[in-house]
């Protein structure tokens, strides 16, 4: 038992013991004369244990002093969030306990390219080819919009070939603790490269053939999406939007050849939208460094305005493993679009009917080679091959086209990065079909 | 997978399952945007049919808009001459071919585009900008209606059965202001030719086709891929045969200009004058500096061609097939279509100075070829060609 | 059962914000008790590094980013288990939560996601992940690419979660060896 510190004869006098004592002592003294002499015991007993009470309320107010005390010498503890302030990829100092307060972040993508084909000289480009700045503004820790502008060929005006546009703008509002919603302009789940599409997340100057010419990257479409992630690894998304506009098809140009949906996206700007499409994508990616998945897109693309009704419909499996130093990645994609005959046959003989099927593989190996503080070296090597006429419907002898070559691309070359956000790119790429084609392109890229 | 992902899924397929079965699209449509011809027509437009039918307002009493634009023959000229005659007493010789006038409620004022490329505009050379600008021509020009001057032709139109109607619509001081009254002439004229259903009935074989409610037969779908097929006859270039992505029907002419080389016709008159020639866009006194222009005329509507029997600027084709045959062999066997002069040589393009004559399309197909290489389309592809044009002819719907 | 009052949990629990839905997943407190199931609590402690540790720290290639770190000693009777530093870094345009629980040999036990606000990129969340850091020290590599695979799609996420965890590990380390953590 502590000792009982010294107190003055006040604090004697008003302490809590002293006034028990009292009233006990006038309660017994109210309670009867007589019992004074039999209760004088009891009254001892109800003393001592009023004393002990008294110790152990002392010391409690011990404790409390003290710990009064000590917070008032140590700094106010809090966990490390506000004293080492972070910063945000842009450079700006966070204060503290920011992470639930609204905060608005720009976001910025550009890639500078130049490409001499090693056949053709004369027709060396050199390209600011995309320029995209964006903003996520963060509502609550729920909401937040996110939106992307991008500029493409620099200079765009009526006699310019470059072109603005709106790339993403939507909602996302945080559902449960598996399920977000988004709602508004985004990005279709598809393949590796579309919803991941910064000059930083792939190998080689300009983006692989089979995701641009097949998978029309940077392909988004209007409406709603649904996100769900599972504590499997699992991630699924799914989602109603609008689609494709078969009767933009040109049939004396060659933009069809070169990618089918490329052709006929609509990108949101006065979309016809009579024939809303579904689609869906399923990543799995339990196991660290390794990423399985595939999507599924299909929907109407006449909008009840020409004579036959067609649907277009679009998938692939993608898979991507990281073991150590190595990034290997494959995808496989494939369109169909139906009823065609229908639609070329108006369109018999003309330069670029529309397919009736379409796909494209391809298989890439990358090796992080050297790194060295900030700045790390990756060769790597892609095989694709990837048609763009499949297969033609039938609409007659001599009248259906023979089906496409399947060009097959070889590209070599290496990524050399500085820190995680800047990027230098060189890469060689050799056609089969189209040997003018071949080119060594050089590119920079930058994303934050 | 935890009872958490299960229920997921199934809010998922569900989710799938309605979705895929509210997504619209399915059966044939009624193409939005073909026109729909009017059937009964404004004040104006009865008038303006009544102006365009009424030979009082010539000179000579005999010659009113449908005698050159007749029609019956795709209101294109009722006979096969390279030039209609006309005139206070109907022998003076017109200077170029009646042109087919239906189809061009589309058609926009001339302009030069800014790489220098001419569209738009009425008559050969589009000096006229509109419907009622066109009309107000043939009234005064002398190798036409002939009338001395506007005020002869409100005297005409005052005294016409339907002048009472005139007054109505347009108030009855109407023709106590001559230019005012020559005005609402030409616009009467104008309303005619934009409501009445003739002149944009859709009502062709081909539009059966492209609305899903006709087939072509086999060589008319030869006829049709060779018209289109760019190493072929490669006609959609600059008749396009396609539907526009807002749904429209084609009109088989980009209403641009160029410049074929036509052979001289010696029907017309003043060709006798072998310094006298036909420039075309250039012969406009707007455009007298460029040269680069001399010698092209309009891309004509091809709807209606089966009915024409006269083809190009100077007639100087009676029938498709010789005109189809021209545009092949042209290159090929330029002997055929061009006068040989002294010591064998081939007088190619005669109708143009020889200082226009670099002007003349021969970078495009069919007209890349060279003397002796195969042409672009066999005899009997163009009598396929021939056969898709037929299908062109409005009025033959089932 | 004694109830104990120590400062540094209480304000913890004030102060980090509370395990709302979707995007906030553990508080600290939450956290520490996940890390050290065994400690019955938890005492704040300071550390304060010298501009010499901080040299030596930038030498070997990780950068402090500041002098002052707060962490939890997991505590058992008089016994210390371990540490648990919480801290915050970017992914790619949003905070990541969380927080380290380091055992006394200076080996990570354990990581875990406090809150993770971006679009894509969550699995850095799974178990599957964070189990990669389990046993590290100041001898482990510490890289994406290297001991530690990436998600794909989540690249910075998790370079940035890494590299914090390699500080984080280095901090308490050089803490430990000079005494200023007991």
């Amino acid at each position: 038992m502590t000792p009982i510190p010294r107190r003055t004869t006040l604090q004697r006098t008003l302490s809590t013991t002293a006034i028990v004592r009292a009233i006990v002592a006038l309660g017994l003294t109210l309670g009867g004369v007589g019992a004074m002499a039999a209760q004088s015991t009891g009254e001892a007993e109800l003393a001592r244990r009023l004393d002990a009470l008294a110790a152990e309320l002392a010391k409690v107010k011990a404790e409390l002093a003290q710990l009064q005390q000590q917070r008032a010498v140590a700094p106010p503890p809090m966990p490390a969030i506000a004293e080492s302030p972070s910063m945000n990829a842009s450079g700006t100092a966070l204060g503290p306990g920011l992470s639930a307060e609204p905060r608005t972040v720009l976001t910025s993508y550009g890639e500078i390219n130049y490409s001499r084909p090693t056949r053709d000289a004369k027709n060396t480009v050199a390209d600011v080819r995309r320029f995209v700045l964006g903003f996520q503004h963060r509502f609550d820790d729920k909401t937040k919009v996110v939106t992307e502008l991008e500029v493409e060929h620099a200079v765009s005006s009526a006699g310019d070939k470059g072109e603005v546009e709106v790339e993403q703008a939507y909602l996302e509002r945080q559902l449960t603790r598996q399920w977000a919603a988004r709602a508004g302009l985004f990005l279709i789940p598809a393949g590796l490269l579309n919803e991941n599409h910064e000059p930083t997340a792939y190998y080689g100057v300009e983006r692989n053939f089979v995701e641009t010419a097949i998978i029309p990257s940077t392909w988004r479409e209007g409406g709603i999406q649904f996100v769900g992630s599972f504590d499997n690894g699992l991630t699924t998304q799914f989602g109603l939007s609008t689609g494709f506009d078969l009767t933009k098809w040109d049939a004396t140009s060659t933009d069809g050849a070169e990618s089918p949906l490329g052709a006929i996206h609509q990108e949101l700007s006065l979309a016809k939208a009579r024939d809303l499409s579904v689609f869906g994508a399923v990543n799995w990616r339990g196991v660290p460094g390794l990423l399985v998945g595939g999507s599924l897109f299909t929907g109407g693309a006449t909008h009840g305005q020409a004579a036959a009704s067609s649907r277009v419909t679009l998938w692939d499996l993608h898979a991507r493993w990281t073991p150590g130093r190595w990034d290997l990645s494959g995808v496989y994609s494939r369109g169909a679009i139906s009823n065609t005959a229908a639609f070329n046959t108006p369109l018999a003989g003309s330069t670029t009917l529309i397919p009736k099927s379409f796909d494209g593989w391809f298989a890439q190996a990358a090796y992080k080679l050297w790194s060295s503080g900030d700045y790390s070296l990756s060769p790597f090597a892609r095989w694709e091959q990837f048609n763009t006429a499949r297969s033609f419907a039938d609409i007659g002898p001599g009248l259906t086209p023979i089906a496409g070559p399947t060009e097959r691309v070889i590209t070599v070359g290496a990524n050399f990065s500085i820190g995680s956000g800047i990027v230098l790119k060189a890469d060689l790429q050799r056609f089969r079909e189209n040997r003018d084609r071949d080119r060594v392109d050089l590119g920079l890229g930058w994303s934050f | 997978m935890n009872s958490r992902l299960r229920r997921s899924t199934a809010v998922a397929g569900a989710f799938w399952l309605v979705a895929l079965g509210a997504c619209g699209g399915g059966g044939t449509a009624d193409d939005s945007a073909a026109p729909t011809p009017s059937v009964v027509l404004s004040a104006e437009a009865a008038l303006g049919e009544k102006i365009f039918a009424d030979a009082s307002l010539s000179a000579s009493g005999r010659q009113s808009c449908a005698s050159c634009h007749a029609p019956a023959f795709g209101h294109s000229p009722a006979n096969s001459l390279a030039a209609q005659f006309g005139g206070a007493d109907s022998t003076l010789q017109g200077l170029r071919k009646a042109p087919a006038i239906r189809y061009l409620a589309a058609n926009k004022p001339f302009a030069i585009a800014a790489d220098g490329t001419p569209t738009g505009g009425f008559f050969w050379d589009g000096r006229a900008r509109t419907f009622a600008e066109q009309a107000t021509e043939p009234f005064l020009n002398p190798f036409e209606m002939a009338n001395a001057s506007k005020a002869a032709v409100i005297a005409k139109l005052a005294a016409a059965p339907y002048a009472v109607e005139f007054r109505k619509v347009f108030g009855d001081k109407v023709f106590d202001d001559v230019d005012g009254a020559y005005l609402r002439l030409s616009l009467a004229v104008q309303q005619y030719e934009r409501e009445d259903a003739d002149f944009n009935a859709y009502s062709s074989r081909y539009d059966a086709f492209l609305r899903g409610r006709a087939a072509l037969g086999e060589q008319e779908l030869r006829g049709l891929a060779l018209f289109n097929a760019p190493a072929k006859g490669n006609c959609a270039a600059c008749h396009p045969s396609s539907r526009g992505a807002d749904g429209s029907l084609p009109l088989f002419t980009d209403f641009s200009y160029d410049n074929l080389g036509v052979p001289r016709k010696a029907e017309l008159e003043r060709n006798a004058d072998a310094a006298y020639f036909d420039l075309g866009l250039c012969q406009r006194s707007d455009l007298v500096a460029r040269g680069d222009l001399c010698g092209a005329f309009k891309v004509p509507s091809l709807r209606n061609v089966a009915l024409r029997q006269a083809f190009f600027h100077n007639g100087r084709f009676k029938t498709l097939k010789d005109a189809l045959t021209f545009y092949v062999q042209r290159d090929t066997d330029p002997g055929k279509w061009y006068p040989t002069g002294a010591g064998g040589v081939v007088r190619k393009f005669d109708d143009l100075p020889a200082a226009y004559r670099s002007n003349v399309n021969t970078s495009e197909a069919p007209y890349n070829r060279r003397p002796g290489d195969a042409p672009a389309l066999s005899d009997a592809e163009i009598d396929d060609v021939i056969a898709f044009l037929k299908t062109l002819n409005d009025g033959t719907t089932p | 059962m004694k109830i104990v009052l120590t400062g540094a949990v209480a304000a913890a629990s004030a102060l980090a914000p509370a395990a709302a839905f979707a995007v906030d997943y553990l508080s600290v407190d939450q956290a520490a008790r996940l890390l050290f199931p065994d400690a019955d609590r938890f005492d704040a402690r300071t550390i304060d590094l010298d501009a010499a540790q901080l040299q030596s720290l930038d030498r070997h290639g990780v950068r402090a980013r500041s002098a002052r770190w707060q962490a939890l000693a997991a505590r058992r009777g008089e016994a210390t288990l371990g540490y648990v530093v919480a801290d915050q870094v970017v992914g790619k345009f949003e905070l990541i939560g969380y927080a380290v629980g380091i055992g006394l040999d200076g080996a990570v036990r354990q990581v875990e996601i406090l809150s993770y606000r971006e679009s894509h990129g969550g699995e850095i969340r799974l178990a599957a992940w964070r189990r990669q850091f389990a046993g590290k020290t100041t001898d482990s590599p510490l890289r994406i690419g290297d001991d530690i695979a990436n998600i794909s799609g989540a690249t910075l996420s998790c370079t940035h979660v890494t590299e914090g965890v390699r500080r984080i590990v280095a901090v308490v380390d050089t803490a430990r060896k000079s005494g200023a953590l007991t």
